[in-house]
């Protein structure tokens, strides 16, 4: 134990000083005041939150404030905060900044997250914290200001990153952390070398896919928790698992990962109303997509560089992402004769396509809803087309997508508030924005893995929406999108129920990777019976183990 | 800290700092700043470089302080135990009060003159950190002819009246120990009262750390020449180690009767 007790030099020297000129001195008023002062601002005691009698205004959920308890005491201030999208893990985040600092720990922070979240952040921070914190817009930002706002890719391009690394910071938050899953990328690199006394990872999806990921990630918290890469990877992987080994494993994680989900929270969430809108193909369209499926027999099939299941999935969503996809396939140099011609047959089908059926629904639907929309697609050329389709019926739409700089996000985003009523996002866009304002999604095409709809519809169903929450998943009648939709999204009730578990079972089941799974079973099945059976087969595995871990739930 | 006691704090503050009050109701208090307190208080160093310059008639701001929530006829600034507005009026209190020197207050006749006694009064915050913090305050008296400590010498001061001016018919004693080795002893009591105490937390941070420290070597194994691996060691005694620190909030010289 380091001991400094000598008095501060500079009080010492000014109070002889005052002796020697006899005075000034102060009045005892003041002299009291300053002792109550310092009364009020004392820690009693080393355990307990001193942080919600600062916030007045602020009046945070009990399982908020159990997790940021669990984080100071439990977990040492390293912590990732994982839970479900929309629960409010900023508002626990800001709770154990605060804590930090009116405890005189934590006095420099950095906080990264996605470009359209930054000023989002500060403004909570500011409003919600009274934390001053200040969005990272001039170089002098970095040394001057003690909590700084900034997006990792700002951060980690010089000049940034040598002044930032030259920064001593008490604490390191990460939004969106599961974007540092892979450690061989850049951002993680620059992470893992900044100094981080304490350090949280927010993120809603943790296990994404592989256990790796989880690695990697606790690992940029706590070196070394899960052990070395080398030994991680001959315990945990490759080999046939032990349940032992499992259990290890889960309880380590459970020592640096908060994760509250909605059923636990004990509270009354809006509900969640979802309708499937089955879509039926035109003549025109139906044709494309089968002459596509009927290629998975035929030679070219086998190379990689014609993937039957992407265009499948494109023609349900529109013709004009299945034709961007055949244009790029043209576009290759090392294309064979053979293929060239058969991609010029489809696109000749593509050319006698006289509408989009699932774009006159989504039309439907819209002029329908009194309230804002958004749509989701998984395609840039879907997007673009939607938006122009809804311009020819009168009805104004925003685009939106990851790739947008920050202030074009913020302004996206308050265009469709006060503008605009339907907002078209993109995958990559879903992340990062948050529109509670906005009660209905339409999922236009499902992505196959599910945690990506749970990112999609927490956009709107988190903490501060007050209406019930309407989503409309969009499915094409006998294709893959009928599949994907029957089995994730109906059999295992993903929409109704709790996407953590799920995700845990997908871990356990060694189907972190379910949408190369998924994949393969529709491109080597020989009949739609066949699928079907496949399909089956995964849902009796996913809700077997559903049951056996809601039974291990109630008597944890 | 209640709104109620935030008022009060708030007034004698302003008060102490001879700024006149404007207004005061239930939950509500304008007052008229002072110059100094002005500068002190309200971020314009531009402004008040201005005028010095141009030789301009100071106009200083006044200001209104809410501390009832439900207050919404008047405008002002709504101040609560986390408003920053708060603790810088707090911490403003602190750096204007640093030092005092005060006499009792006796009632002495020409007959009897009475003595005064010099103590040395410090107030201390000592400051237990690891991962975790807390503090405790100290108040301690050093009787500065015979060397007697007192503590909670605050709370004891409390109870007598106070006056900056020697009172008629009192005279004071010499200090035989000079201020600057008072607080020498004084910091020499700080250190055996913190000797005393249970420490086991400290311990605790001491096994914390160790174990973080294992899992880092483990997890660098063969590496350990990495730059990481220095930047989380170092990043690791920063969090945990454990450190006990003191500083003087304020204190000063107090002639009192024996």
């Amino acid at each position: 134990m380091r001991m400094e007790l000598a008095f501060n030099e500079e009080w010492k020297s000014d109070f002889l000083k005052h002796i020697e000129d006899d005075g000034p001195w102060t009045n005892w008023e003041l002299f009291k005041l300053a002792i109550e002062a310092e009364r009020h601002t004392t820690i009693p005691s080393f355990t307990g939150l001193q942080a919600p009698a600062h916030l007045p205004h602020l009046t945070p959920h009990p399982y908020q404030l159990e997790a940021a308890r669990r984080v100071v005491e439990d977990m040492n201030g390293k912590a990732i905060l994982a839970d479900e999208v929309g629960l409010g893990k900023t508002i626990e985040a800001g709770l154990i900044i605060k804590e930090y600092m009116i405890r005189g720990l934590v006095k420099k922070v950095l906080i990264l997250v996605p470009a359209s979240l930054v000023s989002q952040w500060a403004m909570e921070l500011n409003q919600k914290f009274y934390i001053p914190a200040v969005v990272q817009r001039k170089s002098y930002v970095w040394d001057q200001c003690d909590v700084v706002v900034s997006s990792i890719d700002t951060a980690k391009r010089e000049p940034h990153r040598s002044i930032v690394y030259e920064q001593d910071y008490d604490m390191v938050i990460i939004d969106e952390a599961h974007r540092l899953k892979n450690s061989r990328t850049k951002n993680y690199e620059f992470v893992q070398h900044l100094q981080k006394k304490f350090c949280l990872l927010l993120t809603a999806t943790p296990v994404q896919n592989r256990l790796e990921e989880v690695f990697n990630l606790v690992s940029l918290l706590k070196p070394g928790h899960l052990g070395s890469y080398e030994h991680f990877e001959k315990d945990y992987k490759g080999k046939e698992k032990s349940i032992e080994d499992e259990e290890r494993l889960r309880t380590l994680i459970q020592k640096v990962m908060v994760r509250n989900r909605r059923q636990d929270t004990e509270m009354d969430w809006p509900e969640r109303i979802v309708k499937t809108v089955p879509i039926h193909l035109s003549d025109e369209e139906e044709s494309l997509y089968r002459a596509v499926e009927s290629l998975k027999q035929h030679p070219v099939a086998t190379r990689s560089q014609f993937s039957i299941i992407t265009l499948l999935r494109e023609i349900c969503s529109s013709r004009e992402a299945a034709y961007m996809t055949l244009k790029k396939m043209l576009e290759k140099e090392t294309i064979e004769d053979n293929t060239e011609s058969i991609i010029l047959e489809l696109m000749k089908k593509i050319e006698t396509i006289p509408s989009n059926s699932k774009a006159e629904k989504a039309l439907e639907i819209i002029q329908s809803i009194d309230g804002k929309v958004i749509i989701f697609t998984e395609y840039r050329a879907t997007q673009l087309y939607l938006q122009w389709f809804l311009q020819q019926h009168g009805i104004s739409s925003v685009p939106f997508r990851g790739g947008f700089k920050r202030s074009k996000k913020d302004w996206m985003k308050e265009l469709f508030k006060n503008h605009a009523k339907v907002l078209i996002a993109t995958e990559a866009g879903g992340e990062g924005i948050n529109l509670q304002f906005c009660q209905h999604i339409i999922n236009y095409d499902l992505p196959w893995n599910p945690m990506r709809i749970e990112q999609r519809i927490g956009r709107i169903h988190r903490l501060g929406q007050e209406g019930d929450v309407h989503i409309y998943n969009f499915a094409t009648k006998n294709t893959v999108e009928e599949h994907i939709l029957s089995l994730l999204y109906e059999k295992i009730q993903l929409f109704e129920s709790v996407i953590g578990q799920l995700d845990e079972i997908l871990t356990r089941l060694g189907m972190r990777d379910i949408e190369k799974h998924i994949s393969d079973i529709l491109l080597h099945s020989e009949s739609e019976g066949e699928i079907r059976i496949k399909m089956d087969n995964i849902k009796e595995l996913i809700n077997y183990h559903k049951e056996e871990s809601d039974a291990t739930r109630k008597y944890s | 800290m209640q709104q109620e006691n935030i008022h009060n704090y708030l007034r004698s503050y302003f008060l102490a700092n001879d700024c006149p009050i404007i207004q005061e109701k239930q939950g509500v208090l304008s007052v008229q700043l002072t110059v100094d307190l002005d500068k002190e208080l309200m971020n314009r160093p531009f402004y008040w470089h201005y005028l010095e310059k141009t030789g301009g008639t100071p106009n200083p701001m006044s200001l209104t302080l809410i501390t009832n929530q439900d207050e919404d006829e008047i405008k002002g600034e709504f101040v609560h135990f986390g408003a920053p507005r708060l603790h810088q009026i707090f911490s403003s209190t602190k750096k204007l009060a640093s030092f005092i020197r005060l006499y009792e207050n006796i009632q002495s006749t020409s007959q009897q003159h009475s003595p005064l006694h010099p103590w040395l009064c410090l107030n201390v915050k000592v400051s237990y950190r690891c991962d975790r913090k807390k503090d405790r305050l100290l108040s301690l008296g050093l009787h500065l002819v015979s060397g007697t400590v007192v503590d909670d010498f605050h709370d004891k001061l409390n109870e007598k009246n106070l006056t900056p001016k020697i009172p008629d018919y009192t005279f004071t004693i010499s200090p035989i120990i000079k201020p600057a080795s008072g607080i020498a002893r004084l910091e020499k009591v700080v250190e055996m009262v913190i000797g005393k105490e249970d420490h086991s937390w400290s311990e605790e941070a001491k096994k914390r750390w160790a174990a973080d420290q294992i899992l880092l070597d483990q997890f660098y194994e063969d590496n350990v020449d990495a730059e990481s691996y220095a930047v989380e060691k170092e990043a690791l005694r920063k969090q945990y180690e454990p450190v006990i620190t003191a500083e003087v909030i304020n204190g000063g010289i107090f002639y009192l009767s024996p």
